[in-house]
């Protein structure tokens, strides 16, 4: 993980666009706030800046 | 092995700022063992370089490819075709590998993406040391097999000096001084007394100091 936020980061995408949690099926809740707490950090970062550049494959 | 190190991508990104077709080479020995130039790092570098110059509005193509050995006209003349279908090849070898590449195929524009940086091993997982210094006349029977030419920060032949302390070196507390490891060796094998032999002054012809070097085995030439 810290190897590829690193990518991230030198190809200029950002490493807070990248995250893993380990969470088994019995922690929904904790399931329910990553995904929440990611999904706002995802809003405030914006589209991809590859999507900008009018090419996001 | 010879290891090596990958570039910054913000160098590589310069590299290749005038190219539009560009081969990202990789090299299926030393640097695929030392994870700096292999099918893995080849797919990882040419796809990072297809996000960052994409972001920068730059149309390029980089395409992918290994060989098992950069360094060897056989290997290298396989992908001929692939070489001369790009405007640079962006090679992942070692340094013996760029030269070679532009050696076969003079036309050929070559670009490191790898510095490097040693003859050495994987002493642990993620950490490689220098071993060898290639110098041309090996002395490892006289110090229990450790090389004080690549240890030794002074490459002495008789020490060690007074900068060795605790077993470290003066130069950083985290290298072994080579010659507390040539005494420990010597000891535990019982024979300290080669300690006492004094070893004559090297011939440095051998090495780097003799100019750039070659080997001729007239036994195996064809000709």
């Amino acid at each position: 993980m810290k190897y590829a936020k690193g990518l991230l980061d030198e190809i200029g995408l950002g490493a807070d666009r990248l995250e893993m949690h380990f969470i088994s099926s019995a922690m929904g809740r904790e399931f329910a706030e990553l995904t929440t707490e990611m999904t706002e950090r995802i809003r405030q970062l914006g589209p991809s800046p590859l999507r900008e550049s009018g090419n996001d494959k | 092995m010879i290891v090596g190190e990958q570039k910054p991508l913000e160098e590589i990104k310069e590299l290749v700022g005038d190219y539009e077709r560009i081969l990202v080479l990789g090299c299926g020995t030393c640097v695929t063992v030392c994870f700096a130039g292999g099918e893995k790092e080849v797919g990882i570098l040419a796809s990072s370089l297809r996000m960052a110059t994409r972001m920068d509005d730059q149309g390029k193509v980089f395409d992918e490819s290994t060989i098992q050995r950069q360094c060897e006209w056989e290997f290298l003349d396989a992908i001929e075709e692939q070489i001369r279908n790009h405007d640079l090849v962006l090679s992942m070898a070692c340094g013996i590998g760029v030269q070679a590449i532009v050696e076969r195929f003079p036309e050929a524009r070559v670009a490191p993406a790898v510095n490097t940086t040693f003859l050495g091993l994987p002493e642990e997982h993620g950490l490689w040391t220098e071993r060898c210094a290639a110098c041309g006349e090996c002395i490892l029977y006289r110090t229990a097999g450790i090389c004080p030419i690549a240890r030794c920060a002074k490459s002495l032949l008789n020490g060690p000096c007074g900068g060795s302390q605790d077993g470290k070196c003066e130069i950083d507390p985290e290298v072994p001084c080579a010659w507390q490891l040539i005494y420990d060796r010597l000891k535990a094998q019982g024979r300290l007394d080669q300690m006492l032999d004094i070893v004559p002054a090297k011939d440095w012809s051998t090495s780097r100091d003799g100019g750039p070097r070659r080997l001729v085995r007239d036994d195996l030439r064809l000709d």
